[in-house]
């Protein structure tokens, strides 16, 4: 028998016309995989804790740490009197809004304190083509319920909290961000920097949400100190 | 490019252009005697709205009658107006009192709890 051929190609031409949508919706990748936990939001820090490291102790610093760490004066040397990033983790310890985001192939933190934008990548590995930079290059991926957060690529101008624990341009952080409940997000993060530190270490911070909160803008107009590299 | 790449670009360059702009130098609390709060009564010389920190400058007196200048330190403008300040919530010529923290190291600068108007209104400058 002979086929009809004008009218096969029109009945397949039909079916990808009626399947074409479904097709794209397939290939289109999700905001967030199925599994992924929301962690969406406007989050701040619980409790202001200048420290990172239990009060009056310190991690386990090597003499170069020790070195930098007695050069820190909160009222002369702190890189945030001069308006520069706080860097990772001390950005997360900023007792300001921080607006949570999940975007295809990215967790986005848009942070009040400088109005910065946090990119932690989700589908690539470290790049080796961008820093030394202020905070790192992020990736993350999900394990369960918990955003692990590998940053590295540091320069080594920011204090790891707001009292000066140094680090090196070796800095290696390792955060694990979890909602453990509707209104409580915990972010653990270990330190592994071998030129500043013996061994690793690690703190914690929590977050509580904060519903109908916006980022405001925050742009540094008012410096009243004055920042001395060399002190 | 489909709707979600071309939202996915958006935020990297927003990202880029973002994290490239200044910053702000918001400092810790270790100047300040944190345990303890005091008071300091006067007028106000100047309110100064800005960030990180927006400040108040009031006149005061010391114990034998001479005039002091205190400086009280608020949080950044986000957080004030989370709690009702505004621009104009203090102005030259007010008599308040400025309840904080001072300085460690004597200067007469506090970190600021609260203020509280003449009329006994009083103002939280903290964010709970």
């Amino acid at each position: 028998m002979r086929r009809n051929w004008p009218k096969a190609w029109a009945t397949a031409g039909a079916a990808v016309l009626i399947f074409l949508p479904a097709m794209f919706a397939q290939t289109a990748k999700p905001a967030k995989s199925p599994a992924a936990p929301d962690i969406t939001g406007v989050w701040i820090i619980d409790q202001f804790h200048p420290a990172l490291f239990p009060k009056g102790t310190t991690p386990p610093l090597t003499p170069w740490g020790e070195a930098q760490f007695k050069k820190a004066d909160t009222l002369v040397n702190d890189p945030n009197l001069a308006c520069l990033p706080e860097g990772i983790p001390r950005i997360m310890a900023v007792p300001l809004p921080m607006q949570f985001f999940q975007v295809p192939d990215m967790v986005l933190i848009y942070i009040e304190a400088g109005n910065q934008l946090r990119q932690i990548h989700l589908n690539r590995g470290h790049r080796d083509d961008v820093g030394p930079t202020y905070n790192g290059d992020s990736i993350g991926k999900w394990d369960g319920d918990t955003l692990v957060v590998d940053t590295t690529g540091f320069n080594e101008v920011t204090w790891l909290d707001h009292v000066g624990l140094p680090h090196s341009d070796q800095l290696h952080v390792v955060e694990r961000i979890r909602r453990v409940d509707h209104d409580t997000l915990v972010d653990d993060f270990t330190i592994e920097d071998p030129k500043a530190y013996t061994k690793p270490w690690s703190s914690s911070q929590t977050y509580h949400l904060k519903p109908g909160w916006e980022i405001a803008e925050y742009v540094c107009d008012n410096n009243k100190y004055i920042y001395h590299t060399d002190k | 490019m489909n709707t979600r790449r071309l939202l996915s670009f958006v935020a990297v360059m927003a990202g880029i252009i973002l994290l490239s702009t200044p910053l702000f130098a918001h400092h810790s609390t270790a100047e300040y005697d944190m345990a303890n709060v005091s008071s300091i009564k006067g007028t106000v010389t100047k309110f100064e709205w800005s960030n990180p920190h927006a400040y108040i400058y009031i006149q005061a007196k010391d114990d034998k009658g001479n005039s002091v200048d205190w400086t009280g330190e608020l949080a950044s403008l986000g957080m004030l107006a989370r709690v009702n300040w505004k621009r104009d919530t203090v102005k030259a010529g007010d008599e308040i009192t400025m309840y904080g923290n001072r300085a460690k190291d004597g200067r007469s600068v506090m970190r600021l709890e609260k203020i509280v108007f003449a009329s006994g209104q009083e103002l939280t400058a903290q964010v709970r």
